[in-house]
């Protein structure tokens, strides 16, 4: 059998962002017809990578090779005529056009004068869709589908320009074990007439379904590639995690007191239909739901930044009504939000946005508390080991994992004792997780109550004290920490 | 795990190094407009002999002073993202009934007051500015309208407003039952200790303003609101209470501005001051406060407003032609718009 031939290859390349570098030295390569599995914690670079090859981003240094050309530079255009399609892991479709328009932007075919020939477009959209062995009406608006369709109609649309280079950002985040078996055997089939694809997932189980090889990455550089065979469960998470599971994970068990946030039969926004629970001190309570599920809707309706629908809450024994986050701050409640960059002031230091929530509630033309922020600002950078340790460089120049120490010390400085951790680690680098695990776990200790929402199976299972699993909107099963795992979890999720 | 703790910490350096530059290239930006007034000034003392005499520098400091009033409060929306087109109507609005009160018996409703106590006429001409501002904050607010769309509805508004007070005529008109008070004629023409009194009162005005920005909540619920409005709300800062006192300030220092003008010209009308919210707009831009909100400084404004001011005063003692001098000033205001956004990029790019 002949070497099979190397599609793309990566030489050392980098990729720097203000504060952060993102891809410190990424070398690989993908052969025709392979699936490459790519695995990575959240921030490891991998959807840069991506965005990279897709010509969205521009690589700071390093050479791409495709199809034995070197390519200096990439644009999203260069890249399609180079072959290489990209299936985002945020949709990127036009809501308002119909399924149809969407898989043909700008190629619809056309008619005589250049009128546009729906009945063609809509059969070959039909077809296209029929090789994912699904019926959707490609006449209907995208936005009237579901998270699963849509992300199928986005699929169909990369297949469509017959990619020789397929890079999947996690495709099956939100489709059922059914729609997934069927992309499987789109990729199988795929695989056969010689295209290769670059895979990103965070279900390990996939990799024996369809990987031929799986490279690691963490923290912005190559850890190893190692053909599937070798792949286990074990290894590539101690891989991902570059440390002991106890180290990235210092998970203590704190006295179990008495219930700081009780919510009993919760709806709000579209998809959070109905979640109850009882949030006591001591306790890390962690929420799990694949994309849709309703949980990013949790944390908006607790802290009264989105009206309630039906349900009721109530903070250490009282019941409450929030209509203003000021309310809830005056609780003692404290938010963590999905979007680190909802949460600070870019343009001003460690000072200003560390004592943000003290003007909650006060007179507009009190003076501030300047001794006391200068003061509690040393005491936090020094305690959580902010870098740069500098009172005076805006927040912008900060790292993820920094700026997210900053929002911490916020809601411990304001004295908040029941947190809502929202995807806590999104966007920040192994290191700096596991200091914000350390800190959570003291944070229980000293008798807080942490909600905590992640889509992160590892970092639920290595923090959380029962986990809450979320599917349409509503709780499909409670997990004590003896029954966490990934496939339990996933099973309830879907 | 040694190499890679190496590599760690040699980016760490890196970052520090990197933002350490940016940092010190913030610092260098903020003094920019200071640095160019001072060059201007130095280039105009060489270029002609009369720019720098006591009469002359007075004169620019008088006739920069309404800019400057207006600029501050215009300052303070514009630190929230939002921007006020309405503040030369403001003052015309406040101007005109200031000065007809001081001038003419007041007679509303079938009730005749008389003659207001001076004092009376000007509280009301500067409470209409604060009224009026926090009107378009509380328009702006609660229906959810972009601030530029609702400043230039109530920019028309108050005008209208202004003419129904004169009648569409200059104030005092030919049959005035008194003049306007010495004082008002000094604060908006006279010196104090050798300084214009407007000049000082732009001064004061800008030092309140600077402090209420820097030390009370209500200047941090500014910054927040105008770097990051999803953080504000996060925090618990009322969005809305914040707008709405931004636009009552710069209704105020609006008012301040127009009743100190009719000191200068001795006399208002309703048209007064057209065109003055653009300059005030241009000396904020000037004077380094970003338009989107969340940085600057009332400092820079008012140095803003002097750069106008000394500009023009400027291209005048150069015989440089009245149309010529607009396409100027004009430029300046581009060219310091491109810089400005050159700067933003090239810092978030380090």
């Amino acid at each position: 059998m002949s070497e099979p031939e190397i599609l793309l290859k990566l030489d050392q390349v980098e990729k720097r962002f203000p504060g952060v570098i993102a891809l410190r030295s990424i070398s690989m390569d993908l052969r025709a017809g392979e699936v490459q599995v790519l695995l990575g914690e959240n921030g490891a670079g991998k959807s840069t990578l991506m965005k990279i090859l897709a010509g969205e981003y521009r690589a700071s240094a390093g050479t791409v090779t495709i199809g034995g050309k070197a390519v200096s530079t990439l644009t999203p255009e260069t890249a399609g005529e180079l072959g290489i399609g990209l299936v985002h892991q945020e949709l990127s479709l036009v809501p308002a056009l119909s399924v149809t328009e969407n898989i043909f932007l700008n190629r619809l075919p056309r008619g005589p004068l250049g009128r546009i020939n729906w009945r063609k477009a809509h059969d070959m959209a039909r077809r296209a869709l029929g090789e994912l062995g699904v019926s959707i009406d490609p006449t209907i608006e995208v936005r009237r589908l579901e998270v699963a369709e849509q992300q199928l109609v986005e699929i169909a649309r990369v297949l469509e320009r017959g990619p020789r280079i397929l890079l999947l950002d996690e495709p099956t985040s939100a489709l059922s074990d059914g729609e997934r078996l069927r992309l499987f055997d789109v990729i199988r089939r795929l695989k056969t007439r010689g295209v290769g694809m670059i895979y990103i997932s965070h279900h390990l189980a996939e990799i024996p379904m369809i990987a031929d090889r799986v490279t690691v990455l963490r923290d912005g550089v190559v850890v190893e590639t190692l053909p599937a065979e070798k792949a286990d469960e074990e290894t590539v998470v101690r891989m991902m995690v570059g440390r002991t599971l106890d180290e990235q994970f210092p998970k203590q068990v704190a006295e179990i007191g008495t219930p700081a946030l009780a919510v009993e039969n919760l709806a709000s926004g579209n998809s959070l239909k109905d979640i109850s629970f009882t949030l006591r001190r001591g306790e890390i309570l962690g929420i799990y739901g694949l994309m849709g599920a309703g949980q990013s809707e949790v944390a908006p309706a607790l802290f009264g930044l989105q009206p309630i629908k039906a349900g009721s809450v109530a903070v250490d024994g009282k019941p409450v009504h929030f209509s203003y986050s000021s309310n809830a701050i005056a609780a003692g409640l404290g938010l963590i939000s999905r979007d680190r960059r909802q949460s600070l002031v870019p343009m001003q230091p460690v000072g200003p946005n560390l004592s943000l929530s003290w003007l909650s509630r006060r007179r507009l033309l009190a003076p501030l508390e300047l001794k006391r922020e200068r003061e509690e600002s040393e005491r936090y950078v020094k305690e959580l080991r902010v870098r740069p340790s500098s009172l005076t460089h805006q927040l912008m120049f900060f790292s993820g994992g920094n700026q997210q120490k900053v929002i911490l010390a916020r809601w411990m400085s304001s004295g908040a004792h029941t947190l809502i951790f929202d995807e806590p680690t999104r966007g920040i680098d192994v290191g700096a997780k596991a200091e914000v695990f350390a800190l959570m776990s003291r944070l229980v200790n000293e008798g807080a109550a942490i909600l905590m929402i992640s889509s992160e199976l590892n970092e639920l299972i290595g923090m959380a004290d029962r986990v809450l699993v979320l599917h349409g909107g509503r709780v499909t099963a409670e997990l004590d920490r003896d029954q966490l795992s990934q496939e339990n979890l996933l099973r309830h999720a879907s | 795990m040694s190499e890679s703790t190496a590599t760690k910490t040699s980016d760490e350096a890196a970052i520090a190094a990197q933002s350490g530059r940016a940092h010190l290239r913030h610092l260098l930006f903020q003094a920019g407009p200071l640095i160019a007034l001072i060059l201007l000034m130095a280039y105009l003392s060489f270029a002609t002999s009369n720019f720098l005499t006591v009469d002359n520098l007075s004169n620019v400091a008088r006739q920069s002073a309404f800019v400057a009033i207006v600029a501050v409060g215009q300052t303070f929306v514009i630190l929230t993202g939002g921007i006020d087109l309405s503040v030369a109507a403001i003052a015309a609005l406040s101007a005109s009934i200031t000065a007809v009160l001081l001038t003419q018996p007041l007679a509303l409703l079938g009730f005749d007051f008389g003659l207001l106590p001076p004092e009376l006429a000007v509280a009301i001409g500067l409470l209409m500015g604060l009224v009026a501002g926090a009107f378009n904050g509380w328009v702006i607010a609660t229906f959810k309208i972009p601030d530029f769309i609702a400043t230039l509805g109530t920019m028309t508004i108050f005008r209208g407003a202004a003419l129904l007070v004169t009648d569409g005529l200059p104030v005092p008109s030919f049959d005035a039952q008194r003049q306007l008070p010495d004082t008002l004629i000094w604060v908006g023409g006279g010196t104090l200790f050798g300084f214009p009194v407007s000049a000082l009162l732009a001064l004061l005005c800008g030092l309140i303003a600077w402090y209420v920005l820097r030390y009370t909540v209500l200047g941090r619920a500014i910054y927040a609101v105008g770097g990051n409005r999803e953080a504000a709300r996060v925090s618990g800062i009322s969005i809305e209470r914040t707008k709405i006192m931004t636009y009552a300030i710069s209704g105020l220092l609006a008012a301040i501005a127009g009743i100190v003008l009719v000191g200068r010209l001795n006399s208002a009308n309703a048209l007064m001051a057209e065109g003055e919210e653009l300059r005030s707009i241009a000396s904020v831009v000037i004077g380094g406060t970003n338009l989107f909100g969340g940085e600057g400084s009332v400092l820079g404004s008012i140095v803003g407003a002097a750069i106008i001011g000394v500009l023009g005063n400027g291209l005048n003692l150069l015989d440089v032609s009245p149309f010529w001098q607009r396409i100027a000033q004009g430029f300046v205001i581009v060219v310091v718009v491109i810089f400005d956004q050159w700067r933003r990029r090239s810092m978030t790019r380090i």
